[in-house]
């Protein structure tokens, strides 16, 4: 469970030594709190919950104005993008993927807002469900699908704007 | 592009996380049988998120490691 807590800590914040600064922090206030965790319930939501709160309480979320979030574009738009560079008139999707590298994936997410971000992170990095994503951020379940949706439309043109860089 | 049916490509996210109804994914399953364009996106999608999850892993420390379990032990 700890790598899955690490996991999402690592893409909350932006340098390794804060991911383990922060979780060292979360296993240390859980342990002290354990009394307030009801046997039964779902432990690494709970664990999670305590992360996202000490890292508000950190101050290290820098919150956009909403006109500063990027401009968004459609689902097809990254598949879209990529394939134009391409010569091949008709490519499979695996050629298409390879036009992406590793390293611009943790760059465009680095560049989603952290509201944003933050739900992206545990629902398609930490593989949480939407309800402990809803509970973790203590947001309405409606509002972690929409974020989501936002969130991954963010990286998809983050990305394809590296891939063109590039 | 795609075959232009923004119909398509809204039902996008909803169908990669399985929260249509029976009837909307059985209308998405016609269609991407019927849109080779349409299909290949979404296979892109699939192989899309698994790519981004295993391209941003960076393992724990050993040091964290130990830390954790340092911390654990004085329960």
């Amino acid at each position: 469970m700890s790598d899955q807590v690490y996991r999402v800590a690592r893409r909350m914040v932006s340098t390794r030594e804060e991911a383990e600064d922060l979780v060292q922090d979360t296993y240390a206030r859980a342990f002290r709190s354990w009394q307030q965790y009801t046997p039964g319930t779902n432990l690494r939501a709970w664990l999670l919950r305590i992360l996202t709160n000490l890292n508000i309480d950190r101050g290290r979320r820098v919150q956009r104005t909403p006109d500063q979030q990027p401009l968004e574009e459609g689902d097809y738009y990254l598949y879209n993008r990529l394939e134009s560079t391409m010569s091949d008139d008709n490519p499979d999707e695996d050629r298409v993927l390879e036009r992406l590298s590793q390293n611009s994936v943790v760059d465009a997410l680095a560049e989603v807002p952290h509201d944003f971000r933050d739900v992206l992170v545990l629902v398609d990095i930490g593989e949480f469900s939407y309800a402990e994503a809803a509970q973790i951020l203590d947001i309405p379940v409606g509002t972690v699908m929409s974020r989501l949706h936002r969130a991954r439309r963010i990286l998809k043109q983050q990305l394809a704007e590296k891939a063109m860089a590039a | 592009m795609g075959c232009g049916c923004t119909d398509c490509e809204k039902m996008m996210q909803p169908y990669m996380d399985s929260v249509l109804t029976d009837e909307e994914i059985a209308e998405a399953k016609e269609h991407l049988a019927a849109c080779p364009p349409c299909e290949k996106r979404f296979r892109f999608e699939e192989r899309l998120r698994v790519f981004v999850r295993v391209s941003v892993d960076e393992p724990m420390s050993d040091g964290l490691k130990a830390k954790l379990a340092g911390l654990r032990s004085l329960l």
